[in-house]
């Protein structure tokens, strides 16, 4: 992995690094990326992949009812925000 | 203890306020050294100690958690509080709502007193990655208290607090148990809901408490588990097998990867000491192989920071308290890499690199399937060891407490630290640290107990055994 590679990840993860990280991450990435590599010794040539996780639940839903409580909830989540109006929030233009 | 802190509660031989001011002056004196709060509640927590208090004098029945000091690692909610999870990115954060644990201790009385330090998002094995200060040891102050919930397990290993929670990915919870040498129990995963707690790796995370006895970790995990509406892998696990168990009618299962190299010898002399007293007890000993436990890591440094990279998507500058606010952001775009590159820290940084890479195209197959599919063999291959045995025993960690900035240049090395704790995470089921003993330098070493899926209360009072024949001598 080279730094071309990492350019490229940190445009898909928007992140930027500063130059002590950029040279300290990309001597260590290989080192564990070599290391999570020693998966490809296991054979699991009829394994089907884990999905979800482990407690066996299936299709978990909830009514489809508004749920007072989580309504009250709502003014708080968007005073939380950074910069508001009204019902939005306010962000810098797109372009 | 909190039966007889309870006990001395109702017997009116101490009063809440004079309990809860006992333990803010013990964070005074402590804490400067120590480091382990974030933040304290000390208004809000006197208020509560003297209602506490009316009730008692009122002759009122209590609850036995009623009036009880607890402190929770900063990255669970407690509404109008600070919730940092220990990052610049939320440094000026505060919850909207209560955590589901939060809310089921807040209807038993219990008083919150404070939030505890964490590595950032709780990633990291040492405390050292909090974005705001390290954790130290109470057992020595050179040492780190592990992590990633080392400000929980530090503040109860120097009673700060009567107890805390803590939460556990990869070993958080037992992993700075066994560190400061207190009680650590991480539960099956479901077992107690994820709403509120902020997210690390969302098939991993699990909450749980960091007590000074075992006996302290059933009384606050009976608080705080149960089915949940707002988290749908969460579930009802029945008290019912309640049961004592005769160390005669125990199977403990022994497996050899956790005693290999690697593992200190004094921490694996320690173990096999233990072990060595329960067969004497009548307990049968049984060596096992988890023939892909020894992949549990890797599989686990691939799965988990791919989570991280999705989960932490959401911190984009806009949702939530922005760290930098700069005034010449010029598009959408710039604010996303601006907030993200100046709030996360070095280590999350490199997790979100490593999460996008191995979930991105062309290699998503190779690392994130791939891993997917360990993880299953994994699971099936503790789920058939619990069928020959009833529980397994083995070292918590592979050394003790190390020193602070040990390990800070290597992360491998320090992923390392959490070899043994990881694989209860792989496969979601329960485990416990227990304080063993104590290194020849007076460190302690943790004694790790296994058990199957949703086997939580058979698990804690066969540990609750375990912890009284250790305390024999």
């Amino acid at each position: 992995m080279d730094f071309k590679e990492i350019n490229h990840l940190l445009e898909l993860a928007h992140l930027t690094l500063t130059e002590e990280e950029k040279t300290k991450i990309n001597e260590d990435l290989p080192q564990i990326l070599d290391y999570v590599g020693q998966l490809s010794e296991v054979n699991t040539d009829k394994i089907e992949p884990m999905n979800g996780g482990t407690t066996n639940l299936e299709n978990v839903v909830r009514d489809d009812n508004v749920d007072k409580e989580r309504e009250q909830c709502q003014e708080d989540l968007k005073e939380a925000a950074f910069s508001r109006k009204g019902d939005y929030f306010k962000v810098p233009p797109v372009f | 203890m909190i039966r007889e802190l309870h006990q001395k509660l109702i017997d009116r031989s101490i009063s809440d306020v004079d309990l809860v001011n006992g333990y803010f002056k013990t964070i005074e004196e402590k804490d400067p050294v120590i480091n382990a709060f974030l933040s304290l509640n000390k208004e809000e927590a006197l208020i509560q100690a003297k209602k506490v208090d009316e009730k008692i004098k009122e002759g009122k029945e209590i609850h036995l958690l009623e009036g009880i000091p607890f402190a929770v690692k900063d990255n669970m909610l407690a509404k109008d509080l600070k919730a940092t999870a220990g990052s610049k990115i939320l440094e000026n954060y505060i919850a909207t709502y209560d955590a589901f644990v939060i809310k089921k201790l807040k209807k038993e009385n219990a008083i919150l007193i404070g939030k505890t330090n964490l590595d950032e998002f709780a990633m990291g094995s040492s405390t050292e990655n909090s974005a705001f200060f390290p954790t130290k040891n109470p057992c020595d102050t050179e040492r780190v208290p592990g992590g990633s919930s080392g400000g929980s397990a530090a503040a109860v290993a120097s009673k700060m607090v009567s107890f805390a929670l803590g939460s556990d990915t990869g070993g958080s919870i037992r992993q700075p148990a066994s560190f400061c040498g207190v009680v650590g129990f991480k539960p099956t995963y479901g077992a107690v809901s994820r709403s509120g707690l902020i997210a690390m790796a969302s098939s991993l995370d699990v909450i749980g408490p960091i007590t000074q006895s075992v006996e302290d970790a059933i009384v606050v995990f009976k608080a705080i588990a149960g089915q949940d509406k707002m988290d749908s892998t969460s579930f009802d696990l029945s008290a019912s097998k309640d049961k004592k168990w005769k160390f005669n009618e125990v199977k403990i299962g022994v497996p050899e990867e956790y005693f290999a190299e690697g593992v200190d010898s004094e921490v694996k002399q320690a173990i096999q000491t233990t072990l060595q007293k329960l067969k004497k007890e009548g307990a049968q000993l049984q060596k096992i192989q988890i023939t892909h436990d020894s992949y549990a890591l890797p599989c686990y440094y691939i799965i988990m920071p791919a989570e991280v990279s999705t989960n932490l998507a959401r911190y984009d500058g806009i949702r939530y308290a922005r760290p930098a606010a700069s005034e010449k952001i010029k598009n959408l775009q710039e604010l996303y890499f601006q907030t993200r590159g100046l709030g996360f820290g070095t280590e999350v940084k490199r997790r979100l690199i490593l999460g996008t890479y191995v979930l991105s195209k062309g290699y998503y197959d190779a690392y994130y399937k791939k891993a997917q599919k360990v993880r299953a063999l994994i699971c099936q291959e503790w789920e058939q060891a619990f069928q020959k045995v009833d529980f397994v025993i083995t070292p918590t960690t592979p050394t003790v407490a190390f020193k602070l900035n040990e390990k800070t240049q290597n992360p491998l090395s320090m992923y390392l630290s959490d070899i043994l704790t990881v694989g209860a995470n792989i496969s979601g089921i329960p485990g416990i640290n227990l304080k063993n003993s104590e290194t020849k330098s007076g460190l302690p070493v943790g004694l790790q107990i296994l058990g199957s899926r949703f086997s939580d209360y058979s698990l804690l009072n066969f540990a609750k055994e375990v912890e009284e024949l250790i305390h024999e001598g």
